[in-house]
C-alpha cells in the first residue's frame, strides 16, 4: 500500500528519520545560502553525459546519463499515415482547430491543415512500474502535453511540432516516442527523461519529401538528404528564433529558497516541486512559459519528530497528551499548508529570466553534438 | 555554470590489460590467465592448459568444462556436466584447484562483532526489522537495546506497548552485529552507550564489505588502481571502492573553516553517517569502563532516543557536507574508504579549494557559487593529491 502511495508522489521516496529531515531542511532552508548535501549552488545541475543518434533503426534517439547512476534512452520514429478526416474521431480541440483550418482554407484557398495531438504518442517504461502505473502515464501526459502544445501560434502553423507532421491533406506523419528509463528511479524521474526527449528530438530526421501537392508522398532514398524535424542550421537572412522541443525543469523550494534540480533527499523535504515547461519562443529571444505542473511533496507524508520535551524516553519529560502543533528548533514537523505566491513566482522568474537557467540549460542541450 | 554536458565516456574495453603484473601474466598460448590469491608462480604447468579465458565473467557463462576444477563460490555445476558455471558478474580467482568468481558488486555480508549503521524498515512486537544493506533484513530484538532507566531495568509488557518511542520506521541506528543466523541474516544489539539512535547530520550509502571488499585482503593491484596507484585501491582487486574493516569505523575529525568537530561513522556496511561531534556523548564513549550503574542510568537516557536535533551552525553543515562529497568522491575513483583516505581526502579538497580561489578571485558570480561542488573536476585533482600523499607516507615509513 505504501508502495502505491509512493508512486503518485514525487518519488519512491526513501524512509528518512525525522532527524535527518530536519537537518536536511534546515540546511536547504538557510538564508540566501542553501548548504546542499552534495555542495551544488541552488542552480546547478548535477552533470550529466549526453549522446544522440544511437540506435540505428530510429529517426532520433538520445541517451543522457547523470552522474548518480540514472540513465535513459529515447527514441523516436516516424511512420506516414492518411489522414482521416471524420469528425467522430476528433475530440473536441482538434475539432476546433480543424474548424480553424477550414476557415482559414476557404479565406486562403490554400491546405493549410493543422495538426492533431494524438499523432505524437509517447510511452514511458519505467522499471518496477507497470505502463498502466500512475507514475508513467502522468509523466508520459506530462511530458507530451508541452510537447503538442508548444506552439498554437495560428499565423504561423510551421512552428509548431503538430504542424510539422503534416505532409499534405491526405497525408500526415506519426511520431512514436519511446522513453526507457534504464535504471532504477532514484529521483524523480522527469528532468532525465524530459532531458533525453529534448536530445532525441532535435537529433530526429524525416526523409526528404520528394512529391509535392497533394499526390501521394514519395520519399528520397537518400538518407543523408534526409531533414531534421527541427531545423538546425540558420539561415542566410533575417532573425533565426530556432522552434526547439521543449524542456521540463524540476524545481523545489525549501522556505524561501528555490533549488533546481533536486536529489532523491532534497524533494523528500521539499515545501512545493514544481515540473516547469519552457521553450524557445520562435518570434524572439526570450523563453516561453508552457506549463507548470504541481506534484505532490513527499514530506506531506512524513512522521513528525517527537521534541525532547515529550519524548518518554527522556527522564524528566512529560508524554504530551495531544501533541504540541507549534515549531521546536531542531524537530521536524511535516510542512503544511502549500507554498507562498512570492516564491512560486520567482521560481519562475529564475527559469525564464534573461540568462536564466532555462536559457543555460537550452544552450547547454543545444551545444551536445548531433551527427 | 548550472549545467554540465560531458561527452560520454568510453569504457575501457579490457581492464584485464592493465599494467599490473602480479595479478596476471599472458602466457604463450595467449590465454590470459588469472592467478587471484595463489602464488603466481608455483605452479604455471598446470594453470598454462586451462582454458579458463577472461577475467570478468557473467552469470550463466561456462568458466571451465575441464574437470579437474572444483567449484568454489559464485559457481555453479549442473549435475550432468562437468562445466563450472558462474552464478556471479566478477572475476575468475583460482585458488589451487578450486574455482571461485567474485563478485564486482556484492552486498554486505554480515559478521559477529561489525559495526554497522542501519534503518528501520519494520516494527514488529518485539523486534525491528533492520536494512542494513545485507540480502536479508537484520533484526534487533527488543532485548538487545538498552532501555532507558538503565541496563538492569526489567523489561516489560509496556514497553512492548511503546516499541515506536525507541525506533520506528526511518530511524537511523548504529548498532553491532551479535549473531548470524544460518540463512546469512544478522542479528543485531546496541548494548552499548556507544550505540543507539542517530541524529544531527547525514546520512550516505556506498559499497559495503562483501564479496568485493576483505573477503580477500591479499589481493592488491586491479582495476581501479590503474588510475590512482595500487596503494588506494580497494582490496579485492575488483576497483569498486567501499568501505573496508579497519582498526577505526569510528572517529572524531577536527573541520577547517570553523566548523568544529565532526563524527564520522563508517558502517562496515558501506552506510556512512556524519554528524556533529557532541561532548555528552564523548564523555559517555570515553568513559565507558568506568561509569558506574548509577550514572550509566543518566548517561543513557539523556540522549540515545532523542530525533530532536542540536542547534548545529552552517559552518559545521557546510563541512559536513564536504566530508560526505569527498567519501563520495573516493567511491566514485574507486578507492578504498577508511580513516585515512577520508582524512587524506579532506585534506586535499582543501587544498584544491586554496588553488582554485586563488586561479578566480574576479570570477563572475555563477562560477562562484557552484565551487563547493567537488564531484566533477576537483575530484580528479583531490584524488591525484590524496595519492601524491599516501605515496609520500609511505616512504616516510620506509626511510
Amino acid at each position: 500500500m505504501s508502495n502505491q502511495r509512493q508512486a503518485s508522489s514525487a518519488s519512491q521516496v526513501p524512509h528518512l528519520s525525522p532527524a535527518e529531515l530536519s537537518y536536511l531542511y534546515t540546511s536547504l532552508s538557510l538564508p540566501k545560502n542553501p548548504i546542499r548535501p552534495d555542495g551544488r549552488s541552488p542552480t546547478q545541475f548535477r552533470p550529466l553525459s549526453a549522446e544522440t543518434t544511437i540506435l540505428p533503426g530510429t529517426n532520433g534517439s538520445a541517451r543522457i546519463g547523470f552522474a548518480d547512476g540514472t540513465q535513459a534512452i529515447v527514441g523516436v520514429k516516424a511512420e506516414v499515415e492518411k489522414t482521416v478526416l471524420a469528425a467522430d474521431t476528433l475530440d473536441s480541440r482538434s475539432l476546433a482547430q480543424h474548424g480553424d483550418a477550414l476557415n482559414r482554407e476557404g479565406e486562403e484557398g490554400s491546405a493549410a491543415v493543422s495538426g492533431q495531438g494524438e499523432w505524437v504518442q509517447m510511452s514511458i517504461e519505467i522499471p518496477g512500474y507497470r505502463d498502466d502505473d500512475a507514475l508513467p502515464i502522468f509523466l508520459g501526459e506530462m511530458m507530451r502535453e508541452s510537447l503538442v502544445g508548444s506552439v498554437e501560434n495560428k499565423e504561423e502553423m510551421a512552428g509548431g511540432l503538430k504542424a510539422r507532421l503534416v505532409i499534405n491533406k491526405r497525408w500526415h506523419w506519426r511520431l512514436y516516442i519511446d522513453v526507457l528509463l534504464l535504471s532504477q528511479p532514484l529521483s524523480y524521474p522527469l528532468p532525465l527523461l524530459s532531458l533525453t526527449t529534448h536530445l532525441a528530438l532535435l537529433s530526429t530526421k524525416l526523409p526528404k519529401l520528394k512529391s509535392t501537392g497533394e499526390e501521394d508522398p514519395f520519399f528520397d532514398d537518400d538518407w543523408a538528404a534526409a531533414e531534421y524535424l527541427y531545423p538546425r542550421s540558420k539561415p542566410s537572412s533575417g532573425p533565426f528564433h530556432p522552434v526547439r522541443p521543449p524542456v521540463t525543469i524540476l524545481v523545489v523550494s525549501v522556505g524561501e529558497n528555490i533549488i533546481f534540480d533536486p536529489n532523491r533527499e532534497e524533494i523528500s523535504v521539499a515545501d512545493a516541486v514544481l515540473a516547469i515547461s519552457i521553450t524557445r519562443s520562435h518570434d524572439s529571444d526570450a523563453l516561453k512559459l508552457l506549463s507548470i505542473r504541481s506534484i505532490d511533496p513527499p514530506s506531506r507524508l512524513t512522521q513528525s519528530g517527537i521534541p525532547n520535551s515529550e519524548n518518554v524516553n527522556m527522564i524528566g519529560s512529560t508524554p504530551a497528551e495531544n501533541p504540541s502543533q507549534e515549531e521546536v528548533s531542531g524537530v521536524w514537523r511535516p510542512r503544511r499548508g502549500g507554498v507562498k505566491r512570492s516564491v512560486v513566482a520567482r521560481m519562475i522568474k529564475t527559469v525564464l529570466g534573461k540568462g536564466g537557467v532555462g536559457e543555460e540549460v537550452l544552450e547547454g542541450l543545444e551545444g551536445v553534438e548531433v551527427h | 555554470m548550472p549545467i554540465t554536458i560531458l561527452p560520454p565516456v568510453v569504457e575501457d574495453q579490457s581492464p584485464y590489460q592493465a599494467d599490473s603484473d602480479d595479478s596476471m601474466s599472458v602466457d604463450s598460448d595467449e590465454d590470459v590467465e588469472m592467478t587471484g590469491v595463489s602464488r603466481p608462480h608455483k605452479r604455471p604447468r598446470l594453470q598454462a592448459n586451462s582454458n579458463i579465458g577472461t577475467g570478468i565473467v557473467t552469470p550463466g557463462e561456462v568458466v571451465t568444462d575441464d574437470p579437474q576444477w572444483m567449484r568454489g563460490h559464485g559457481t555453479y555445476m549442473n549435475p550432468l556436466s562437468t562445466s563450472i558455471i558462474a552464478t556471479v558478474a566478477g572475476n575468475v580467482q583460482k585458488t589451487n584447484k578450486l574455482l571461485s568468481v567474485h563478485p564486482l558488486r556484492a552486498r554486505y555480508t554480515p559478521e559477529i562483532g561489525d559495526l554497522v549503521v542501519g534503518r528501520i524498515v519494520e516494527v514488529q512486537s518485539k523486534r525491528w526489522k533492520v536494512d542494513v544493506a545485507a540480502p536479508l533484513l537484520a533484526q534487533l530484538p527488543l532485548s538487545a537495546i538498552n532501555l532507558p532507566g538503565g541496563i538492569l531495568r526489567r523489561r516489560t509488557s509496556a514497553d512492548e506497548l511503546q516499541i515506536r518511542t525507541f525506533f520506528s520506521e526511518g530511524d537511523l541506528v548504529i548498532a553491532e552485529v551479535q549473531s548470524v543466523h544460518q540463512d546469512g541474516s544478522a542479528s543485531l544489539h546496541t548494548r552499548s552507550l556507544k550505540y543507539g539512535k542517530l541524529r544531527n547530520g547525514v546520512f550516505l550509502a556506498v559499497t559495503g564489505t562483501g564479496g568485493s571488499g576483505s573477503a580477500s585482503s591479499s589481493v592488491k593491484g586491479g582495476v581501479g588502481a590503474s588510475a590512482v596507484g595500487s596503494a588506494l585501491a580497494a582490496p579485492g582487486g575488483s576497483g569498486t571502492g567501499g568501505v573496508v574493516r579497519s582498526r577505526r569505523q569510528v572517529w572524531t575529525h577536527e573541520t577547517a573553516n570553523g566548523g568544529g568537530e565532526v563524527d564520522i561513522i563508517l558502517g562496515v556496511n558501506g552506510y556512512i553517517y556524519i554528524y556533529k561531534h557532541t561532548d555528552g556523548a564523548d564523555a559517555a564513549s570515553s568513559t565507558t569502563e568506568n561509569v558506574s550503574i548509577t550514572r550509566l542510568e543518566e548517561v543513557a537516557s539523556s540522549s540515545i532516543y532523542s530525533s530532536q536535533n542540536d542547534d548545529i551552525s552552517p559552518q559545521t553543515r557546510r563541512e559536513i557536507a564536504r566530508l560526505s562529497q569527498c567519501i563520495q568522491v573516493l567511491v566514485q575513483y574507486g578507492v578504498r574508504v577508511d580513516e585515512e583516505t577520508v582524512t587524506g581526502a579532506y585534506q586535499a579538497s582543501l587544498q584544491v579549494d586554496l588553488e582554485v580561489g586563488d586561479d578566480e578571485d574576479e570570477e563572475d558570480e555563477w562560477r562562484q557559487e557552484g565551487r563547493e561542488y567537488l564531484q566533477g573536476a576537483k575530484g580528479g585533482r583531490i584524488i591525484q593529491l590524496l595519492a601524491l600523499d599516501l605515496a609520500q607516507q609511505k616512504n616516510r615509513k620506509k626511510a
